[in-house]
């Protein structure tokens, strides 16, 4: 009994050491700065589709973390008659999300967007994106072009977004980037980003296949739809 | 003897774990050691300072050398200069990053990353309803705020003149009315983060005109047979001021004197004629029936003035409706006839059709008149 109540004094006592020592060793925190750029991102990424939605630019220009949609009109096949409905294509973004020790801000804008012939003689859909990041290095920038398996398909199951919430749909954007997955197909674009040492800008260009119906920045984890009314 | 033994093997455990104790004490208070890192953020209390080098950054506690760093910043980015010293008052915080330090006095950390964004408000969604029976309007404000701003509503009417005015709060609403028909600027106020200009306009739109024609002042022509019932507007009249208006409705320069209504959206007068060769010598024209039509804020007053001549007469007016009825075509008044005899009729409700007839079916008219507030 006795060597008992030894034991569990001289526990306590060593418990106490440790635990005294361990509060008063010197410590220091872990500055990760590549998590904290993924955390933001993939932050970014999942709540990129509940962004509020703007259509008026001088709002687009002051308010952080919105998308600027253009409101379009789409057409899908619904029980046997078509339907007209109104979608929102994404042509705009301006993201922050600060961590810790990283701010990570970008600002995407379709500038310009239309049919052109490529030297080749191919026809593609050439997007003229306005491109500024926080970072300079983008060391993930991939871009795709979603090409849908059949249009009316897509849009029949946008309809149906829209009938369920009565409000206009976003391409590539509802209900979450990637959804379509099954109705899409994600191709490679190809891509430049050309930098204008006087402007600040850097305007990225993209040459989609001219049945694309958007275009996806990947920042990776955090992908951007971009979408071309025409 | 045997808590004697206990008691000396006890004594001695003691003075055991004491010594351990007292060797693991920081037993002095002073400055804490700088670990050795990397990539990471600690706290030095005591005298630690920094002074960059040429090619280096060294972290001294008093005098002596405790780390070395590629280079040194303060916590907002800017880099020190060569022999320039970083020193804090109690504390010293230190972030090392890829073996470059910064330093902040107050725990505020580095950043990384430039703005580019520029101007940056939180999101404001504004919303605009009016009423459509009243034209009361109210403004919703939705945000991502933590806190709230007040926001100030004002509206100028078409010459600059303030009319109404309300305060709210972001995220929340303001609800004002607009007191006549017009067109009138909205100004949606809340620095720094809101300040849009919108147009309202509010008005009395005719349509459905059989016979009918509008004027917005005097008309003494006689446009039969394509006219019969002239719609004078005089929500401008009242809007500026008037106290009554001197209305000609006809080559005789007869006339109809009209005093200002009190708390009137829109007001019109209704002068008729009802046969289409009569009064050759431009006797009596637009005068066999006049009524005077009145939108207040929440209904539609139709006041009989005038009667005469020798057909018989038939007001109706469009009345009953409601959000899923029509309404009915309702007789109102007669002249020359027997039925019934309202000299005053309020239709509740924010639109309303007033049908004119005679036994000489040609002159019938009839006009429609609907509240409308639209944002542009």
């Amino acid at each position: 009994m006795w060597s008992l109540a030894y034991g569990l004094i001289a526990l306590a006592v060593v418990a106490f050491v440790v635990l005294y020592a361990a509060a008063h060793a010197p410590n220091f925190k872990a500055v990760n700065l590549a998590d904290q750029l993924y955390g933001a991102k993939e932050w970014l990424a999942e709540y990129l589709p509940s962004f509020p939605r703007v259509d008026v630019t001088s709002r687009f220009r002051v308010f952080v973390n919105v998308v600027r949609v253009v409101r379009a009109n789409a057409t899908a096949y619904v029980a046997r008659q078509w339907v007209v409905f109104p979608v929102h294509l994404p042509m705009g973004y301006r993201l922050e999300r600060v961590g810790e020790n990283v701010v990570y801000q970008v600002y995407l804008n379709v500038t310009r967007c239309g049919y052109v012939a490529l030297s080749r003689g191919e026809p593609a859909v050439l997007y003229e994106v306005e491109l500024k990041h926080s970072l300079d290095q983008l060391p993930w920038l991939e871009v795709y072009a979603a090409v849908p398996r059949n249009v009316t398909q897509y849009y029949g199951w946008l309809y149906g977004y829209y009938a369920a919430w009565r409000r206009p749909p976003a391409v590539g954007l509802d209900p979450r980037v990637g959804a379509d997955v099954g109705l899409v197909d994600y191709v490679k674009a190809e891509w430049a980003l050309v930098h204008n040492a006087t402007g600040g800008v850097t305007m990225l260009y993209v040459a989609a296949p001219p049945s694309s119906l958007y275009i996806v920045v990947v920042d990776y984890p955090l992908a951007i739809p971009l979408a071309c009314p025409r | 003897m045997i808590a004697l033994r206990d008691l000396i093997i006890f004594a001695g455990l003691m003075a055991l774990a004491a010594a351990v104790i007292a060797s693991l004490f920081p037993v002095r208070e002073g400055p804490s050691p700088a670990p050795a890192c990397s990539d990471c953020a600690f706290k030095l209390t005591g005298g630690y300072w920094i002074r960059q080098y040429g090619n280096y950054a060294a972290l001294y506690l008093g005098t002596r050398e405790a780390a070395r760093y590629g280079w040194a910043y303060r916590a907002d980015g800017r880099p020190l200069r060569i022999g320039e010293n970083a020193t804090c008052g109690t504390a010293m915080y230190l972030w090392v990053v890829d073996g470059v330090a910064y330093v902040s006095c107050d725990g505020s950390p580095p950043r990384f990353g430039r703005d580019v964004l520029g101007p940056k408000l939180p999101f404001v969604d504004v919303r605009i309803d009016s009423d459509w029976r009243t034209c009361d309007t109210t403004i919703r404000f939705e945000a991502n705020l933590t806190e709230h701003y007040v926001v100030t509503v004002e509206v100028y009417d078409e010459e600059g003149r303030p009319v109404a005015s309300a305060t709210g709060t972001i995220p929340g609403s303001a609800s004002f009315s607009i007191p006549m028909a017009g067109v009138y600027r909205v100004h949606i106020y809340a620095p720094p983060i809101l300040d849009e200009w919108h147009t309202l306009t509010a008005q009395v739109r005719i349509s459905d005109l059989v016979r009918a024609r509008v004027f917005t002042s005097n008309d003494t022509q006689d446009l039969r047979p394509s006219t019969s019932l002239k719609i004078f507007d005089l929500t401008n009249y009242w809007k500026r001021g008037y106290r009554s208006v001197v209305v000609y409705v006809n080559p005789r320069k007869d006339s109809f004197t009209l005093s200002a209504p009190a708390g009137a959206f829109a007001d019109f007068l209704l002068a008729w004629e009802d046969c289409p060769t009569c009064d050759s010598t431009y006797g009596a024209l637009y005068v066999d029936e006049a009524w005077r039509l009145t939108f207040t804020q929440t209904d539609i007053v139709l006041t009989h003035v005038f009667s005469q001549g020798g057909y018989w007469h038939e007001v109706y007016v469009l009345d009953g409706q409601t959000l899923n009825m029509p309404g009915k075509k309702t007789l109102i008044w007669t002249w020359n006839k027997g039925g019934p005899k309202y000299s005053s009729y309020t239709v509740h409700w924010f639109s309303t059709t007033v049908w004119l007839e005679s036994q000489d079916s040609a002159m019938n008219a009839r006009a429609t008149f609907s509240k409308e507030c639209s944002w542009g």
